[in-house]
């Protein structure tokens, strides 16, 4: 695996677009093509803006900082120019998209990816899709279905994996995937997102979660804790088990401490 | 039958060219005599009576409420038009492209009929049809064959001349149309097609369609209405009426694809008598000014219809969209839905109406009408209302005018597609589900077509 980052983030400070409301304060991140990191933190720790920040979500605006992805800075980038130079994010809560076919849908965003001129060959694109839909046991009706509209709770999330599947990125960004499956669901998220790993070896994953569980299905090779918009501990798997033993209480209080100085 | 296309040019080089053009007349009373000429006298009598009803009637005015967002003094003048060269006449080959193009697309159809520039030029029917008594053919040729049927229903108390300034006015000059009668408990498997294509910029265009569907029959009629984009108003005027018998079903389609330039004017009128189906579509995509009629009258108990439409503006379109529905029996049952998308600086209104007359007790009547707005330049006005003289009915109505959702767009951003991608699906997948309420042979496809290109030019 190569040693050059595919992502590279420094010294990121972020605020919502309208307000005077910082949420990222100052975040690094480094991540190698074939990595799998993961964030977790407490709620409002800035974890899903992090992963819309890197999206290129026109609520947040960066305010200072720098994001590298593939040597690049994207900071400039459209959302759709991100997703075209590899990545991905599965959103925490996907949107409805009212009489547009998950087939449709998909087979535009291929057609996104090619030249002018080309054309997605619709019959390679059915098998594909009928391939990755069985990969995490989607019912063919699925195709036909309208973008996550009348979805459960989990039928939505395997829909955003079943695109990441379609769209092969090169960097994942898994926005809370795992709350609101069951446990059946997720071991089959799980193994899905393993078997893409399997096939694209390069392929790196941020992956934000609450919970230890998931991490038994996809193993980290970092784990970083987030409190008040940055990054506070990195380390091994340990680090997601301890924080499963003691949650992030110490961690709050010591941002608490800080926010006090800052105050002062 | 399988390429009615070329069935037009066959038929066009059997016809006579002509030796001279019709001077272009000015709508007056003149124009009225001369379509007379050799008529029967109820016809006449129909024509001159009408003719003074436009006379006698005022101009609609944005004061009134049916008028209020269509400013006719500004979009047309009447005295600026000239009736269109009698489109039977055209010069031998000379079918426009833009015709066939659009007959080419087609899927299979039990007939087709060819109106240009007002004038029936092309009929063929299904001769196992014909066997059974199905009538496709020109009003100009049923005038005399089939003058009773005509007499019956044409113009009669279903669209009086006292409906409006326009549809007087139509009543005075239509020069052809379509007259499709099925006999009782005949049932077509596959539609009729009518093409219809206007080409002189600063002619009026008056034409009518008469469908009477016997009891037990079945049928549905898909119209598609053409031309190019003209510098001169235009006047394309349309008089629909459609007829279900008991226990008739009935589903009739009008795709408007006309260019720039053009007033499309169209006044509807739908009776279903008992135990039947009568279904409108009405696409409006072209033109520069759409006006629409519809009124939806539901005579008999078991009555059922829907109404859909749907319509996509950019530039400086202008739809303005008024329907009633009319319960007058008891037992019956009426849905409109009416979706529109605006860009640009285009604008639409849509003023609906849900009557339930005395007595129509047990009514089930819903309407609704939205609209996606993806520019902060155009506009959607929606006016819903009900009048309910019953007191055992179920209706709802309800309007909506939403923005592109930005959290939807930043979705399909994020897939990788461009504004313009994520906005054709939005699009397609928003005015989609009208199509999916009426899913004849082709139609989907074709309109699909057509908002895409629309799309692409944008």
């Amino acid at each position: 695996m190569s040693d050059t980052p595919i992502l590279t983030i420094t010294g990121l400070r972020a605020k919502v677009a309208d307000e005077d409301l910082e949420i990222l304060t100052g975040l690094d991140l480094e991540i190698r093509p074939g990595e799998v990191h993961t964030i977790m933190g407490p709620n409002g720790s800035g974890k899903s803006t992090l992963a819309k920040v890197l999206a290129g979500h026109p609520e947040y605006e960066v305010t200072e900082g720098e994001i590298v992805f593939k040597g690049q800075s994207i900071l400039e980038m459209e959302p759709n120019e991100r997703a075209l130079a590899g990545m991905f994010l599965a959103f925490q809560y996907p949107t409805e998209i009212p009489g547009v076919s998950i087939a449709n849908f998909l087979r535009t965003a291929l057609q996104a990816r090619l030249e002018d001129g080309e054309e997605v060959d619709l019959f390679d694109f059915q098998d594909e899709l009928m391939d990755r839909m069985k990969l995490l046991d989607m019912d063919p009706s699925f195709a036909e279905r309208p973008v996550n509209d009348g979805f459960s709770g989990g039928e939505k999330k395997r829909n955003e994996i079943l695109q990441m599947a379609v769209l092969r990125p090169s960097l994942a960004l898994m926005d809370e995937t795992d709350s609101g499956l069951d446990i059946d669901a997720l071991q089959i998220v799980a193994n899905g997102v393993n078997t893409l790993r399997e096939e694209n070896p390069e392929m790196a994953i941020l992956l934000i979660t609450h919970y230890q569980r998931m991490l038994n299905y996809i193993k980290p090779d970092a784990v970083h804790v987030m409190v008040g918009g940055r990054i506070v501990r990195s380390g091994g798997p340990e680090v997601a088990l301890e924080l499963e033993e003691q949650g992030y209480a110490d961690w709050k209080e010591k941002e608490e401490e800080q926010e006090e100085v800052v105050t002062a | 039958m399988s390429n009615p296309a070329q069935a037009v040019e066959a038929s066009s080089a059997e016809e006579e060219p002509s030796a001279e053009e019709d001077t272009p007349s000015s709508l007056d009373g003149g124009a009225v005599e001369r379509l007379s000429e050799g008529a029967p006298s109820w016809l006449s009598e129909r024509r001159q009576h009408a003719w003074s009803v436009f006379e006698d009637t005022p101009l609609p005015s944005t004061r009134s409420e049916e008028w209020r967002y269509t400013d006719v003094s500004r979009l047309l003048k009447f005295a600026d038009l000239r009736v269109a060269p009698d489109g039977a006449s055209g010069e031998e080959g000379t079918r426009p492209a833009g015709l066939t193009a659009a007959m080419d697309e087609d899927e299979a159809a039990a007939g087709h009929t060819v109106v240009v520039d007002g004038s029936v030029v092309h009929v063929d029917l299904d001769p196992a049809l014909e066997q059974q008594g199905v009538i496709l053919t020109s009003l100009r040729a049923a005038v005399h064959e089939h003058g009773d049927l005509l007499e019956e229903w044409l113009g009669t108390e279903i669209l009086p001349p006292e409906d409006g300034k326009f549809q007087a006015l139509n009543a005075a000059l239509w020069s052809d149309g379509v007259l499709l009668y099925v006999p009782p408990n005949v049932k077509l498997d596959l539609p009729i097609r009518t093409t219809r294509w206007i080409s002189h910029s600063g002619s009026a265009v008056f034409t009518r369609t008469l469908i009477v569907a016997e009891p037990g029959s079945q049928v549905s009629y898909v119209e598609e209405l053409l031309s190019e984009d003209f510098d001169q108003r235009t006047l394309a005027s349309s008089a629909v009426e459609i007829i279900a018998r008991d226990g008739a079903q009935v589903q009739y389609v009008c795709i408007q694809r006309l260019g720039r330039g053009v007033f499309c004017q169209s006044a509807q009128r739908t009776l279903a008598h008992r135990d039947s189906k009568l279904d409108t579509l009405n696409v409006s995509l072209g033109a520069s000014v759409t006006r629409l009629d519809l009124n939806a009258r539901l005579l008999g108990p078991g009555a059922h219809s829907e109404l859909l439409g749907l319509y996509f503006g950019d530039e400086d379109q202008h739809f303005d969209h008024c329907t009633s529905q009319d319960h007058i029996a008891p037992d019956t049952g009426s849905d409109l839905l009416y979706k529109g998308a605006l860009d640009d600086r285009a604008q639409s209104a849509f003023r609906g109406m849900i009557r339930v007359h005395r007595g129509a007790q047990r009514t089930d009547a819903y309407q609704t009408n939205r609209n996606l707005l993806l520019s902060d330049d155009c506009r959607a006005n929606s006016l819903p209302n009900l009048e309910i003289e019953a007191d055992d009915v179920k209706c709802s109505h309800g309007a909506t005018v939403g923005q592109l959702d930005s959290e939807a767009l930043f979705y399909l951003l994020s897939r990788g597609l461009s504004r313009h991608q994520a906005e054709r699906l939005v699009v397609l997948g928003f005015l989609g589900e009208v199509m999916a309420r009426l899913p004849l042979g082709g139609v989907v496809k074709k309109v699909t077509r057509a908002i895409e290109r629309k799309l692409k030019n944008g």
